[in-house]
């Protein structure tokens, strides 16, 4: 690697991470020119990448920052709906729709977030899953905004629905730049220090409530960003679907199947989240809140990590050895503390 | 005025029913550092057993307090058993124990929608229509009743936690269960027995609730998040603290509902409390949840 373009990228960035990265997204971008899709297929995928930017959201608040949300939608809600009436309203071109959503969500998630994440322990959890149930029901009755229970279509643009696999991948590309970027930042070490505990964390200099809040604005943001794209991708939204709890539950589900607090195992989570939807929607519609609890409950007790810590055990297992560090590094806080 | 009163009177005996809930969540986390997600599906399991018992067997619900709140403490000595006690304690096990018992609730709702369907239901006894007549006010005879329990129950527990030998383990354990163990007290019966006793208070809670609301398998969340409200406003370990606290919140939003839309009130409890935490981080009284 030539010095010159070595100092371009940050310290903490190795050479073969933006490599990889690059050839894994320009193989992405290539593969419905190379491979015919049917229209499902693409639109899948589509919604995958989407799916996959919020876990990886959810997870920089609940693993990096150790607060586990209950109520992502909500933020998911608010951008969709925000972006939605941006289009409808206003000529301005989709995207800069979603980044409006984005910044709203960021916005609205800092009202609520900014007095509850002083909480110590799992309370900010449980407020969370009053949010949810709140916004869900403020914004179903506000017919004014939200068009009630009937929802709100937006101008349908079919040229537009095909294009949106690559900027979802575009979207999805940028998500996943940024959590590798907040974990190996200051804030990324921050947030850890804060994990661990927030008092010695404030005595090394570190602005806790600042470093809390930055990072659920960003987690709010990516999300509601998310919401505006779901939004220009359906062309009709409504806000029990938008702010439904199942949809809460999506986004921590995917965290856990990939591995709470993991830079990447929520992109493997959500892929597997996504494809087990399909089948459990198809097959066993009167099943799946059970399904996602006792995985839930499998997951926890048997392997913390999800698929990442499984990834780990096979490859020790095999006789990969990892630099220290590499499989500390992704659990933050491994210490047990007692209380 | 004469509204102003029956408010007021509606509020302290709704202040009963969340005492007992907010009370089982306060325990358990009070002793194991844990906060029951599942609490909210124990009390939608009770309120269903409850209406099993009332509808299949025709036992009346007042009796079959007994048999739901047994119930309700081995299913929580059997989930604390199970599941709960393999995850490491504190904070490196907190995001792990609220997943987990949040996996359980899922499950439990997902067995009710099975079993009951998603409809409304509610424990209809021939006296859930009748009422006191107290000056101009008329108040319903369950809900007295239900007031009356909840007070009965408070006092009970009261008297277990300052007056028994095992109440006092209960304490010593919430203070250090290192030291707990150098004394030879059984620290991990205390905490199955803890566990089960706030499972047991949410499944009273529900079944309580159970005869004066209609309920469906998503009960319950409602009911988590102001035992939470109470919880955070009252402090832990005080059954004053916690019952001056519930009788906060019922006010709040037994006045709240009369000057607000109906569908705003889920938000009331929470609105108060972010006020709380805004005003008074530390809570209203008692020892601070917020550290």
């Amino acid at each position: 690697m030539k010095p010159a373009f070595r100092r371009l990228l940050p310290v903490w960035m190795s050479p073969v991470a933006p490599a990889a990265f690059a050839a894994a997204l320009g193989l992405a971008a290539l593969l419905p020119h190379v491979v015919p899709f049917s229209a499902y297929v693409h639109n899948l995928i589509t919604l995958t990448f989407i799916s996959v930017a919020c876990a990886l959201a959810w997870n920089w608040l609940g693993g990096y920052l150790g607060q586990v949300s209950f109520g992502h939608a909500a933020m998911f809600g608010v951008g969709g709906f925000v972006s939605a009436r941006v289009l409808v309203h206003t000529p301005l071109p989709f995207f800069v729709a979603w980044i409006v959503g984005g910044l709203a969500a960021g916005t609205f998630s800092i009202l609520w977030g900014h007095p509850t994440l002083r909480l110590r322990g799992p309370y900010f959890s449980i407020a969370t899953i009053g949010v949810g149930e709140a916004s869900r029901l403020v914004f179903t009755y506000w017919d004014g905004f939200t068009g009630g229970s009937s929802g709100l279509s937006l101008p349908i643009d079919f040229a537009l629905k095909r294009t949106l696999y690559w900027w979802g991948l575009a979207f999805l590309a940028l998500v996943v730049f940024a959590s590798y970027a907040i974990r190996k930042s200051r804030l990324g070490l921050a947030l850890l220090a804060i994990k661990s505990d927030v008092d010695a964390a404030a005595d090394v200099g570190i602005d806790p409530t600042f470093a809390q809040d930055l990072v659920l604005f960003l987690s709010g943001g990516v999300v509601g960003v998310a919401g505006g794209f779901y939004a220009s991708f359906f062309s009709f939204i409504e806000p029990s679907d938008m702010f439904g709890f199942d949809r809460s539950i999506g986004f921590l589900l995917m965290a856990v199947i990939g591995g709470v607090g993991t830079m990447f195992g929520p992109v493997l989570g959500a892929i597997v989240f996504v494809m087990l939807q399909q089948y459990l929607i198809a097959s066993m519609p009167d099943l799946y809140l059970g399904v996602y609890g006792l995985l839930v409950i499998f997951v926890i007790l048997f392997e913390p990590l999800g698929l990442s810590g499984l990834g780990l055990r096979i490859a020790r297992k095999v006789g990969v050895r990892f630099a220290p560090g590499v499989a500390a590094g992704t659990v933050a806080s491994s210490a047990a503390r007692k209380t | 005025m004469s509204h102003a009163l029956d408010l007021a009177l509606s509020a302290i005996l709704l202040a009963g029913l969340y005492a007992t809930m907010a009370y089982g969540l306060g325990l358990i986390y009070g002793v194991l550092r844990i906060v029951n997600l599942n609490h909210g599906g124990l009390i939608m399991a009770g309120a269903y057993c409850g209406w099993v018992l009332f509808t299949r067997f025709g036992i009346d619900p007042y009796l079959s307090i007994p048999i739901v709140v047994v119930l309700s403490f081995f299913g929580g000595i059997a989930i604390y058993r199970g599941l709960v006690r393999h995850l490491p304690r504190g904070a490196a096990g907190g995001v792990q124990s609220l997943l987990l018992l949040f996996g359980v609730w899922l499950v439990l709702r997902n067995v009710a929608y099975r079993l009951f369907t998603g409809n409304d239901v509610a424990i209809r006894t021939s006296y859930s229509t009748r009422a006191l007549q107290i000056g101009s006010s008329s108040i319903s005879v369950n809900r007295v009743a239900v007031f009356g329990i909840a007070l009965v129950t408070l006092a009970a527990l009261h008297v277990l936690l300052t007056r028994t030998q095992f109440g006092k383990a209960i304490r010593a354990v919430a203070q250090n269960a290192d030291s707990c163990t150098l004394v030879g007290i059984d620290v991990e019966r205390v905490y199955a027995i803890t566990f089960g006793l706030g499972s047991a208070l949410a499944g009273l809670a529900g079944l309580l609730g159970g005869t004066i609301f209609a309920f469906n398998p998503q009960y319950g969340a409602g009911e988590l998040l102001k035992s939470f409200v109470v919880v955070v406003l009252g402090g832990l370990g005080s059954v004053a603290g916690t019952a001056a606290a519930a009788l906060v919140l019922a006010v709040v939003e037994v006045f709240a509902i009369y000057f607000l839309p109906a569908y705003l009130t889920t938000a009331v409890g929470f609105v108060l409390l972010v006020l709380v935490l805004v005003v008074r981080p530390g809570g209203l009284f008692g020892q601070k949840v917020l550290g």
